[in-house]
């Protein structure tokens, strides 16, 4: 049966960064009207069932309100625990269910925990969070089309889905944890809000990806350089705690800009550990406090080809109508109108 | 986090100072040693804890029905609370008020408060009286989440937004409004997503860890004292005991209040301390042998402390 997954995190687009920035509130209301039209697209493809994380909110069964689509649509068996944890176990078990692809809404947190849990499922990122880079911004009516083609393989997979590159946070030369975006070495004790934003404690910053129109943290790289999602090398900068080196400025979260000093900037090849060299500390991962490094022992970051699957919606709905998919008599119509003129 | 090891540590202390407060309510209560209803904040003493340390005294609070844990973060004097509490004439109401009217202006206190959602429009009051005064000074309306719901609080919202107030709508989400579930009461599940409604920042924090509802409550305080406006801080967190003492609680199950427990927030705090050298295993073991010696002497004054005369029975009566 084809198999869309649907996660939909009720947590994303409410930390702190409304309040030391200016991060819109991102209502689950909001979401569940994404959802409501993702589920027309993919209605649209010949996807036959969807599963979803369950969440205390209810999101897809909310979306469902007020729509009829002809489609099985199943929470996924699981504890909830609202945490990343669930986002991390539902990608998994999806893959397990044969999901052809991970719809996530989040921002970039919520897509790394996606990561976490599959790297063949092809995972399209929907942004609903706050520091945006991995996912991205676009009508999910549409997002559902291209998902749905995905899920049910009516497009060679090599012309949809593109391999991205991610950051592996080692501990004691072991991989503990991953970052799709970036990882920022944060000297501080306390993971608290999770948020970055004080750039005086962030000595190392080191990302998969830079883009002059970023935000976040990467868009600090971006600012000096330009490196394609999924390119095969990344960026390492060395900033200085005060003034010295090159100042730059960028837009490290909505609405708020800082000025750092870069010291050294070096390229990440595949596989090179770069030491860090701060203990104790914190390792900001997408932009959130995550991995703490206790007195003693050896962090580092190191770059990995062998990222997620990623849906290029772009490419997808590009080679859709290259294929006529949705062109002449016999594509203009879904199961669903099919099924009401019968 | 620009904390200092000195404010970690009062910020333990006064977690801890409110547990032993609770807790020592919880068996009088049982044995019948106070008058009246207490509604105890064993489980959420993050909350108050970490927002109350951004605050001075010339600050201001307002408070809840579940107010023992706010008043003790903002410095509330332990015996007078005790004594109130016992209904004794040394209390901080001269014993005629009990758990929910303790109130101390000198301190910012401006009064636990019996009517759920009444918070809401005195922190407003508090909020334009410091505009207008152009005193810099902030106010923390601290409520629950069967106050959301009400009225007065959204009424609060809009016009602090509105008057562009500085106010910190802190929102203790303990997940029941008496004895009935968010989710039968609530159309949302996040009580933050309400401040798009009203212009204003909404942010929802682990309520059980103390310095995540300190570093958005402070971030809060400052935009408040910039003149940049109010902001809601939802918490999530959990009460361990009933609604009030003697609450059956059989709209829950053991196992939600097991997994809450396990995220008790005093031992969480007390590990990331001494993991970090901020205190040591002998330094919590000499702040809580302090803490229950000041606890008895509250005890004891309270317990000494006469009754009220029955001539003072209209003795600041005002309607």
């Amino acid at each position: 049966m084809t198999t869309a997954a649907i996660l939909a995190n009720p947590a994303s687009g409410k930390d702190i960064r409304r309040l030391v920035a200016h991060g819109s509130v991102f209502d689950n209301q909001e979401k569940v009207r994404m959802v409501r039209r993702l589920l027309l697209g993919l209605a649209r493809t010949g996807v036959e069932r969807v599963i979803y994380m369950p969440d205390a909110y209810g999101i897809v069964p909310r979306a469902l309100n007020s729509i009829e689509v002809p489609l099985l649509v199943e929470a996924i068996e699981m504890p909830v625990a609202n945490s990343q944890e669930d986002t991390i176990r539902a990608a998994e078990i999806a893959e397990t269910l044969g999901a052809g692809v991970l719809v996530v809404l989040g921002g970039d947190g919520t897509s790394r925990a996606a990561a976490k849990g599959t790297r063949e499922v092809p995972i399209m990122a929907l942004s609903t969070g706050t520091n945006n880079v991995f996912p991205v911004m676009i009508e999910t009516t549409v997002a559902g089309l291209a998902a749905g083609l995905v899920a049910a393989n009516r497009l060679p997979r090599e012309a949809t889905c593109r391999r991205a590159c991610l950051l592996e946070i080692l501990m004691n030369d072991e991989p503990a944890d991953i970052a799709l975006v970036d990882a920022a070495v944060y000297t501080d004790l306390f993971v608290a809000s999770r948020a970055v934003w004080d750039m005086d404690k962030v000595p190392r910053l080191f990302m998969t990806r830079a883009a002059p129109e970023a935000i976040g943290l990467s868009a600090i790289g971006g600012q000096l350089t330009s490196i394609l999602p999924g390119e095969p090398r990344g960026l390492a900068l060395t900033l200085a705690a005060h003034n010295g080196g090159t100042p730059v400025t960028a837009a490290i979260a909505p609405g708020m800009f800082a000025t750092v000093h870069v010291q050294d900037m070096e390229t990440m090849l595949p596989g090179r550990v770069f030491a860090v060299e701060e203990s104790p500390c914190l390792i900001a991962v997408d932009g959130e406090r995550e991995v703490i490094v206790r007195r003693g022992q050896r962090a580092g970051v190191r770059l990995s080809t062998d990222g997620p699957l990623v849906v290029d919606i772009r490419a997808t709905m590009a080679r859709a109508r290259d294929a006529r998919l949705f062109t002449g008599p016999a594509n203009g119509k879904n199961n669903h109108e099919k099924r009401r003129g019968s | 986090m620009s904390l200092s090891k000195e404010k970690m540590v009062a910020m333990f202390k006064t977690m801890n100072r409110i547990r032993l407060f609770e807790t020592k309510l919880q068996e009088f209560f049982a044995a019948g040693r106070i008058p009246g209803f207490v509604h105890l904040y064993i489980g959420e003493e993050a909350v108050a804890t970490g927002a109350c340390a951004s605050l001075t005294d010339t600050d201001s609070i307002t408070s809840t029905h579940r107010g023992h844990g706010h008043l003790i973060a903002k410095g509330g004097n332990l015996k007078l609370m005790m004594a109130e509490i016992f209904g004794k004439s040394s209390g901080y109401c001269k014993g005629k008020g009990g758990s929910m009217h303790i109130a101390d202006f000198d301190l910012g206190i401006l009064g636990a408060n019996g009517i759920v959602g009444g918070g809401g429009p005195l922190a407003v009051g508090a909020g334009l009286a410091a505009k207008y005064r152009k005193t810099k000074d902030v106010t923390v309306c601290f409520f629950g989440d069967g106050a959301s719901n009400q009225g007065t609080t959204q009424e609060a919202l809009n016009l602090a937004s509105a008057w562009k107030l500085p106010v910190v709508f802190v929102n203790e989400n303990n997940g029941y409004g008496i004895s009935c579930p968010q989710c039968k009461s609530m159309a949302v599940t996040d009580i933050a997503d309400r401040a798009a409604a009203y212009d204003m920042p909404g942010v929802v924090v682990d309520g059980n860890d103390v310095l995540a509802v300190y570093e958005a409550v402070n971030e809060a305080v400052k935009r408040a004292r910039k003149g940049e406006g109010p902001s809601l801080i939802e918490c999530k967190t959990y009460r361990w005991r009933g609604h009030f003492e003697g609450d059956a609680c059989t709209y829950r199950c053991d196992e939600e209040l097991k997994e809450w427990i396990a995220k008790d927030p005093i031992p969480r705090f007390e590990e990331k301390l001494v993991e970090n050298g901020v205190l040591k295993a002998d330094g919590v073991a000499r702040i809580k042998a302090e803490l229950a010696a000041e606890l008895d002497e509250a005890i004891a004054f309270a317990e000494k402390s006469p009754l009220p005369e029955p001539s003072a029975l209209l003795d600041d009566v005002y309607a």
